[in-house]
């Protein structure tokens, strides 16, 4: 073994060989800075020696080993990432070998390809890996959707080390969205709306949350075929028409929850009379002057106009085209 | 160096890395990648929960959802198991059993090649249990009067009533059954298919006007849907197309009501009948496809769908009055037909590594192919009205275009914008074309890798070619009125979403701000005017490795104004509406690793309010009564390991709820109304559940020797 002084003196280049050196590493460095992806691609990451087996040499805590209680980590399903031939642990957090080689003392491992909010891996990168297996069924619709414009990362909302991923049942799915979307969260609360916050409704019961080409991510082509889903009575065609219920839901419902019976976007009658300006009684202002106690009016109190309109998503009786039948 | 400013160092590397084109990863060669150590899932597996809740009061809003609505004990029993091999799996999962919103989950199949599934779930809709009525119900579709009724000109003059309410809850059940599977032939291709029936059945209320007089009934709803999804997928690494049929078929069982006035009625016009929803079903076939190009990251996606809806329900008469008959229907039955069509297409690409573009274009259409006919009408069994009128089948067409760019700048600061029109195309209304156009922009910056700002803002105007006055003229409408969701108007809006997420700290917050404007300055009677304000705020704090706690806040303030003429001239009253509605929750969670005791809390708060200020000129300023809401909900759930198999559970739920609504009124309040009495909402509730939890199979993962 030799002294430090020796090992100094033993590579001690000549002055010439110490600027030959030196204009080599110059060269060395430029090359590193201006090297095209073509050279990335001539030195790949290398994978680990022995996969799965290797990684859990350090990482074997209940956590991580919970993917084996998952679909991903199925033997017999040849498209699994623990299939037969397959990447193992690599399949989604890349290849380990440096990660699992030697590191000088106190020199960080080189990272591997991380998933959460936490991870020093960018969504981009993450969703890169999920989507190396899940472009068929998802990745595809995922590209140019909201969430993707969003920067959303699929582990933002997935957990892949778990039995059963909350964002998949149906009672824990609208806890993980609202992380997000915390404005429909506080609509959920609201006196009148889809029993969401029961956890008997899942956000994906209207929403495709992997990219449509539909507006606002609709799992059907639009809003009113959205809802006919749970309300195909309301769908008719019926002989008379309520044209703006035919047209949009949406135009008199807030479907996460609104202060007013039924979801209505506005209290009725005055719902009613942003539209309906007819002489008598549709254009009468309804004011105080119609409580108990005064002259309690049927055009304001119980269902208001729907007292006698009551079939206001249209009616298929021949005799219902005031919707009264 | 710290280490946020390494990892910070390490994100930047990682994303250039992983970002950099061609990057080529080595061919991994896994001849000696066995395993040996993975602890392969197998055999059988399951936890099942058995006990029971006691509710303390009777309640029909909290149950509406959990099925808790009456007082009294019920049974709990929950589970969820796995049976799997190398190559099958079999998943269940059961819950809330012995409650009205119970479930049933099957999942299983052969792993990447086929799978199926079978469900159950109820979902109970609990509206009142204060309602009452004085109607007994001789058939599904018939009301009767009670024996020994006085009929009188308004609810003041029934003198039977007191005596002949009988209590009527008023809530309906849905029950679910789903039966699913699919199938992978070959790697490229897989089948699939699902058939869902919904049934519905229970009691709702409707309402039955006679003369100028009406009441509330008690309806008996009877509804089936049967759904059916299925198709095929053709799939590769850079293309999909999948075939798509959809089916849904309803039945309503009560298509008609039938019932006997209270009032004084002409003869002939005492029992009266109404139509309901109608038969009816929608078929659509959908092709959607995708298409990845190598350059500049391109992904191309579009889809096409046609379908058709129908409606051919046997027509009741013009009415059931023997005195007037009525003339004859021009059709035994509608034969109504609505087309639809649907296709869009999108496309996405990246043609340098900080930019990314975006094009879409969407186009909808309704086409009502129903056939018109005049109809006679008789009003409300006593009126043969003399002209005819026809009926009118609306259609609309429908697209929506959006144009969109992202590129990001110096600092990663990521700019975007856009431009979206939309236009609508109808006929038979006021407003025949209308287009949407809006432009918007956007900036996010994450100049910390646990700092995200995002600012939003945009404008949008909605342009009408021309409001047809004489549409509304000819059903009677003031020709000033502008219709809401037709009329012209401005909206300008902007949001802010802010979030702090140190790395390394237990702490993070975010906060979003939303506010929007718009303006309807064409009106003048109608809705004229709109403002928007939400704000929310989310603070967790992860106190220990197994203990968070967390805040969140919500505020929404909509205010609306609005104009009406009584005079049937330009407008002679206001309407102010202010819309808030606050939100406050916080919670625990403690789940130490290993730990014994587990232990959930949440609570929610939220206070809605409603004020409404109308100043006319025939009656003065007015205000009515606010509107109030007031839910306090908690619930605490924990769980105690008694050994590693056996555990005993707790769940307490907590809630109190009151209601101020000056229009839910009693039976014979109004004159001409008799309505069923529903209370405003005002009761406190607890449900106490304990059982114990028995896990079967091995539970503990641990690598193999």
């Amino acid at each position: 073994m030799f002294s430090k002084q020796t090992e100094r003196t033993r590579l001690q280049p000549a002055t010439e060989g110490r600027r030959l050196g030196r204009l080599l590493a110059l060269l060395a460095v430029l090359a590193t800075f201006t090297a095209s992806p073509v050279t990335a691609a001539d030195d790949p990451p290398e994978y680990s020696k022995e996969g799965a087996d290797t990684c859990f040499q350090c990482h074997d805590d209940q956590t991580v080993l919970a993917v084996f209680r998952t679909r991903h980590a199925v033997p017999g399903n040849p498209d699994s990432p623990f299939g037969h031939g397959q990447l193992q642990c690599e399949a989604c957090h890349g290849p380990g070998g440096a990660h699992a080689g030697r590191v000088r003392r106190g020199e960080e491992r080189p990272p591997m390809i991380q998933f959460g909010p936490d991870a020093v891996t960018p969504v981009e990168g993450q969703n890169a890996q999920c989507m190396n297996c899940h472009l068929a069924d998802t990745g595809f619709a995922w590209h140019g959707s909201s969430h993707d414009d969003n920067t959303v990362a699929c582990a933002d909302c997935h957990t892949a080390h778990i039995e059963r991923d909350p964002v998949l049942a149906k009672a824990t799915q609208s806890e993980v969205c609202f992380d997000c979307h915390q404005q429909q969260r506080t609509e959920s609360f609201k006196p009148y709306a889809h029993p969401v916050r029961q956890g008997k409704m899942a956000c994906t019961d209207c929403h495709n949350t992997h990219g449509e080409t539909t507006d606002r991510l609709l799992a059907r082509s639009d809003v009113n075929s959205t809802c006919y889903d749970c309300h195909a009575e309301l769908r008719g065609p019926y002989l008379w028409e309520h044209a703006p219920v035919a047209e949009d839901c949406a135009n008199c419902h807030n479907p996460h929850g609104s202060n007013q019976p039924g979801m209505l976007t506005m209290r009725a009658p005055m719902l009613c009379q942003s539209c309906h300006s007819q002489a008598g009684h549709p254009s009468l202002p309804q004011d105080a002057g119609g409580l108990p106690g005064n002259l309690p009016s049927q055009f304001l109190l119980g269902q208001s106009c729907m007292n006698c309109h009551e079939q206001v998503h249209g009616s298929n009786h021949p005799s219902g085209s005031r919707l009264m039948r | 160096m710290t280490t946020k400013t390494t990892r910070y160092i390490s994100k930047t590397a990682m994303s250039f890395a992983l970002l950099a084109p061609g990057l080529a990863l080595a061919q991994a060669d896994t001849s000696n990648w066995k395993c040996e150590s993975c602890p392969f899932d197998s055999g059988a597996r399951a936890a099942y929960e058995a006990g029971g809740t006691y509710v303390s009061d009777d309640a029909a809003r909290f149950g509406n959802g959990t099925g808790y609505d009456e007082k009294g004990g019920y049974a709990n029993l929950d589970g969820a198991g796995r049976l799997v091999s190398e190559e099958y799996l079999l998943d269940w999962t059961f819950a809330d059993l012995g409650a009205d919103s119970r479930m049933l989950q099957i999942d299983g199949g052969l792993q990447g090649k086929f799978g199926f599934h079978v469900g159950y779930r109820e979902l109970p809709y609990r509206r009142f249990d204060t309602t009452s009525t004085i109607f007994t119900q001789a058939a599904s579709d018939r009301l009767l009067l009670p024996s020994g009724w006085v009929p009188a000109g308004t609810t003041a003059g029934f003198t039977q009533l007191a005596t002949s309410l009988a209590p009527q809850n008023i809530g309906t059940d849905r029950q679910i059954v789903d039966l699913g599977a699919d199938w992978t032939p070959a790697s490229q291709f897989r089948l699939f298919a699902d058939f869902r029936r919904q049934t519905r059945d229970g009691i709702d209320i409707t309402s039955g006007p006679s003369y100028t007089q009406t009441s509330f009934l008690p309806r008996f709803i009877d509804f089936e849907t049967d759904q059916i999804d299925a198709g095929v997928q053709y799939a590769t690494e850079r293309a999909s197309l999948t075939l798509a049929y959809y089916g849904s078929f309803f039945t309503n069982n009560n298509p008609s009501l039938t019932w006997e006035t209270p009032y004084t009625a002409a003869p002939g016009a005492t029992t009266l009948r109404m139509a309901r929803e109608p038969d009816n079903d929608f078929q659509q076939v959908s092709l959607s496809g995708k298409y990845r190009f190598d350059a500049a990251d391109t992904i191309i996606a579009a889809s096409l769908a046609t379908g058709t809806g129908e409606q051919d329900q046997e027509f009741l008469p013009y009415t059931i009055n023997p005195d007037l008959g009525g003339n004859a229907l021009p059709v035994p039955s509608l034969g109504a037909e609505v087309d639809t069509m649907n296709y869009a297409l999108m496309l996405t690409s990246r043609p340098f590594d900080k930019a990314r573009i975006k094009f879409g274009y969407r186009y909808d259409e309704r086409d009502n192919t129903t056939p018109q006919y005049d109809w006679t009408r008789v009003i409300v069994d006593l009126f043969a009205l003399g002209e005819a009128e026809q009926n009118t089948p609306y259609s609309f067409e429908r697209s929506h275009l959006t144009l969109s760019g992202e590129l990001v700048t110096w600092k990663d600061i990521r700019i975007s914008g856009g431009y979206d029109r939309r236009t609508i195309k109808r006929d038979y209304q006021e407003v025949a074309e209308q287009t949407v156009d809006e432009g918007w922009g956007q900036m996010r910056w994450q100049p910390l890798a646990w700092f995200d700002f995002t600012l939003k803002g945009g404008a949008s105007e909605r342009d009408i070619d021309r409001y047809d006055e004489t549409v509304g003229i000819s059903l009677g409408q003031n020709p000033l009125m502008r219709k809401y969701y037709l009329a012209y108007r401005y909206r300008t809006y902007g949001e802010l979403v802010a979030s702090f997420t140190p790395v390394d700290s237990p702490l993070a917050f975010t906060t979003t701000v939303l506010m929007a404007d718009d303006n309807y300055s064409q009106s003048r009677l109608g809705l004229t005017d709109s403002e928007e304000l939400r704000v929310t705020a989310d603070l967790s704090w992860a106190i220990a490795e197994s203990t968070s706690v967390y805040f969140m806040i919500g505020h929404e303030a909509i205010d609306a104004l609005q104009t009406g003429s009584e005079q049937f001239s330009t407008y002679d009253w206001v309407a102010r509406h202010d819309d808030t509605f606050d939100h406050f929750g916080a919670g625990l969670r403690y789940a130490p690793v290993d730990g014994k005791l587990a232990l959930r809390f949440d609570y929610n708060r939220g206070d809605g309010n409603t004020s409404i200020f109308v100043d006319s000129l025939s009656g003065g300023p007015s205000d009515l009564p606010d509107l109030e809401s007031t839910l306090d909900s908690a619930r605490i759930e924990a769980s105690y390991a008694f050994s590693d198999r056996l555990e005993g559970t707790f769940d307490l739920r907590y809630e109190r709820f009151q209601l101020a609504d000056f229009a839910m009124v009693s039976e014979a309040t109004l004159p001409t109304v008799l309505t069923m009495g529903a209370d405003p909402y005002d009761y406190d509730v607890y449900a106490v559940g304990i059982g114990i939890r028995y896990r079967f199979g091995v539970e503990k993962l641990e690598l193999a020797d």
